[in-house]
Order: C-alpha cells, then structure tokens, then sequence
C-alpha cells in the first residue's frame, strides 16, 4: 500500500477539523493541573497530618497509568451515581493526572527560593496568603517555566489517550478515517505531524517567557 | 502608645535552645525609645538569633519577651500587631526579586497597612529619598549594586513606620566601598532620633552613633555598657580581646 498524497491532505483536513477541541481540552487542563498542583504543594506544606495525606494523594496520582484514571473516572464512577460526560472526565483526568506532576516541580520551584525572602515577608507583617501569591508563585514561576513547559507539552501529546472515551479529539479522528479506510499512513502521519507543530511552538512560547521571566528579575 | 521615655523592648531571662545548643542563656536586655544599640560578638554568640527574636522571627522557649508592651511569643495575632512596630534588615537583603524597587516598598504598605496605591507610592518615595536613591524607583533589585540594594531594604522597614529598627549584620554581605553608603544612611537615621538596635562589627559606625554597646559571646550577654566605656577598654577581658583582634585589621 503506497503512500497516497491527495489521501494525506484529505485526511489532514479530516483531523485539523478536531485541532480545536485538542488545544482547548489541553489548554483548560494545563490549567486545572497548575492550580490543582499549586494547591497539592501548598497544602503538602502546612501542618503534618494534612502534609501526609498530601504526600500519599500525590505519589498516588503519579503512581497510576493515566488509561487507569481515565477508564475509573468513566466507567467506575458512574456505578456510584457520579456520570459525567465524555470530555469532563478527559479534562478532569488531564488535570488530575498531570497535577500530581507539577506539584513536584512546583515543590522544586518553592525549595530554590531564598529562605531570606519568607524572612522579608514575615517581618514586614506579610500574611500567608499575600505571601503565597504575590512573593512565592512569582519566583517558584520563574524557577520552573521551562519545566513546567515541558509538562504542558507532555499533556498536549497525552490528550489521545482521550479517544478510548470517544473525545472527538485529533487522534480519534485519525483513528476513525484509519479504521474506515484501513489506511493508517495517512491518518497518522498527518495526526503526527500536527503534534509535532503544536509541540516545537509551545516550547518556542515558554523559552521567550522565561527569556522575559529571568531578564525582568535577573540577580 | 507608651510615653518616650518607657522601653520598646523589654527582655527578661531570655533562653532558647536550637536542640542541645543553648544559643541564648538568660538575656536580660532593655530598649528605651531613642536608645541607639550595637550589638557586637564572635560568629555563634546568639546576636543574630536575639534580634531575630526581638520582632518573632525566632521563638523562644524560657522567659518574656516584651515589644511595644506586647508579649511576643504567645498569641500569633498579638506577635503580629507587635511586629509590626520593629523595621528589619537582613544581612542579605532579601529584597523582593521579581518586584521593583517602588513595589518592593508599597507591598507591605498596600497589603498590610491598607494604603492605597497612590498614598502608598507617595509614602514609598520620600523613604527612598531619604535613603537617596529615588531614581532607581522603577528598578529591579537585580540591577542594583549591593549597597543600593541595601538601601533600599533600609527604605523598605521604614515605610510601615516602626518604633524599632533591627539590623541584623546589614553590612557584612558588601563591597568595602559600597559599606560607607549604607552606613552613612544608618547615621542619618540615628541622627533623626530612631530607636536602633544594630548587630554589627563596624566599630567606627559604633564609636560615632551608638550610645551603648552590647558584647555577646557563647548565648550571654558579657556587657552592656556606654559605647565609650567599651573603646575604653575598661570591659570585660572576652569583650577586650574581641576588640584587639579585630581592630588589627
């Protein structure tokens, strides 16, 4: 079976036509995981049995294949009357899933800070929450926007997992046209490809911000 | 408010130990308003972790400590209020990385006094005069030099109007020709009549500003003295020998 240009091209119009629900399903993701992993590390911080639970809900996450959460999430929960849609439960597990991540670099980030800055805030009277935001989520950014970029990116090229649940996403419309035609060149070198755009320019897209992130704060 | 001649700080049988190190054994210490106080010791004498103490970045865990008529240590929103009265700057800085310079000196104003913007950038600026250095308002800390940097955490701990300043080394961290600028905005603040308690080994700022001189060694405090009787040297031997050895250089 040669490989059939016009086919491609039809084919890339076929999955270009779910680009859409790819990049806002990961965008809605990226930041459900950034707050939720945000809230795991600040709550792992406080005091100690909060901190464990914590701890144990993270390395549970991490611990477990995304298709694992995916498939519970759709097909477990709703035998105990929780029944979500489709897309939902592809957003809520992408979410979930890679804030078990960030919550580690988030705690990489945290850690690089200068004890002497939660010193300054201290003995200025700065309360915690001020202190959390406008003083620790600044600084824990700029530690690790180019690991963070990194996450967002493997979240992007993790959405297929999403099209065992029927999320008319990119890859599952390069799944349907394969399965229909039994062309799998195509459909998959055209979904590939794609992929493989979104993913060189959102690294583009975090090297120019921590260029501008460092250059503003620059010791 | 307490009338002027009454103490800021008030410590009685201070102790505090860092697991089997005993780094404060019983201080007794008393700050009258207006009293402008060097604290001087070898590396490891507590001065740090008493200061440090003074505005409860440090707790305690035997005797009373007293800020402002508050007693620090006990309720956390009492310990808050108090701190509020002292001013702190580190040896290192620790000025806001990721803001400027203006914002490094409104946070605190906006956040924790309730200014607004403008009444709080007004109040910003005529500290960041007086510490001479308004025209690096729009700056990042990282593009100032180490005395500047310096000076504009000074600005900074006088924003939210203090009735203490605590210095914690401030000059120990910088260039040999950047310590005269920081020190010369320290005189002038003593000079303006600010209640100064300054751990430090710059004997000449101590010899020309403070009035009395406090010597710590091993978690005590050996004297405390009239700054002339300490260059005198009628002291304590430990206190004599400190002296000795570091005026050689």
């Amino acid at each position: 079976m040669s490989f059939d240009l016009n086919f491609a091209l039809a084919t890339l119009q076929t999955i270009l036509s779910a680009l859409s629900t790819t990049i806002w399903v990961s965008i809605v993701s990226s930041l459900g995981a950034a707050v939720l992993g945000f809230l795991w590390e600040i709550l792992r911080r406080t005091s100690m049995p909060l901190g464990w639970v914590m701890q144990v809900m993270i390395d549970s996450i991490r611990s477990t294949p995304l298709l694992v959460q995916i498939y519970t999430l759709y097909f477990v929960f709703p035998y105990y009357g929780v029944t979500l849609p489709a897309l939902a439960v592809g957003i809520i597990a992408l979410s979930v899933y890679y804030s078990g991540y960030l919550a580690e670099i988030f705690k990489a980030g945290i850690d690089a800070i200068d004890p002497g800055q939660f010193d300054a805030a201290k003995a200025l009277g700065i309360g915690r929450i001020t202190t959390i935001f406008l003083i620790v989520a600044p600084q824990m950014l700029r530690n690790i926007a180019a690991p963070m970029g990194n996450y967002f990116i493997s979240l992007l090229k993790a959405t297929p997992y999403l099209a065992v649940i029927a999320v008319p996403e990119m890859f599952g419309s390069a799944l349907d046209v394969a399965s229909d035609t039994f062309r799998y060149a195509e459909p998959m070198l055209a979904a590939g490809l794609i992929f493989l755009l979104l993913s060189v320019s959102i690294a583009q897209l975090v090297k120019m911000l921590e260029q501008r992130l460092l250059a503003r704060g620059k010791r | 408010m307490l009338p002027q001649s009454e103490a800021i700080v008030e410590i009685v049988g201070l102790n505090k130990w860092f697991g089997a190190l005993h780094v404060l054994d019983g201080i007794d210490l008393s700050v009258s308003s207006g009293a402008r106080i060097v604290v001087c010791g070898p590396s490891g004498s507590g001065k740090s972790t008493l200061i440090r103490c003074i505005n409860g970045l440090e707790t305690y865990q035997a005797g009373t400590l007293r800020l402002a008529g508050i007693v620090l240590g006990q309720a956390a929103g009492a310990s808050a209020a108090a701190r509020r009265q002292t001013g702190m700057v580190f040896q290192s800085f620790n000025l806001f990385p990721h803001l400027t310079v203006l914002s490094n000196c409104t946070l605190a104003l906006r956040r924790v006094a309730g200014k607004s913007r403008g009444e709080a950038e007004d109040i910003a600026m005529a500290y960041l005069e007086k510490v001479r250095i308004p025209e690096k308002a729009k700056s990042y800390p990282g593009q100032l030099s180490g005395g500047q940097q310096q000076r504009v955490a000074i600005a900074r701990a006088l924003c939210l109007n203090p009735r203490i300043m605590l210095f914690d080394e401030p000059t120990s961290a910088l260039d040999p020709e950047m310590i005269k600028e920081v020190l010369d905005v320290m005189t002038a603040l003593a000079r303006d009549g600010m209640t100064m308690l300054c751990v430090t080994h710059e004997m000449g700022f101590a010899r020309e500003v403070a009035d009395q001189v406090i010597f710590m060694d091993s978690g005590r405090i050996l004297e405390c003295v009239p700054a002339q009787d300490f260059f005198d040297g009628a002291g304590h031997p430990r206190s004599r020998l400190f002296l000795q050895t570091i005026m050689k250089h």
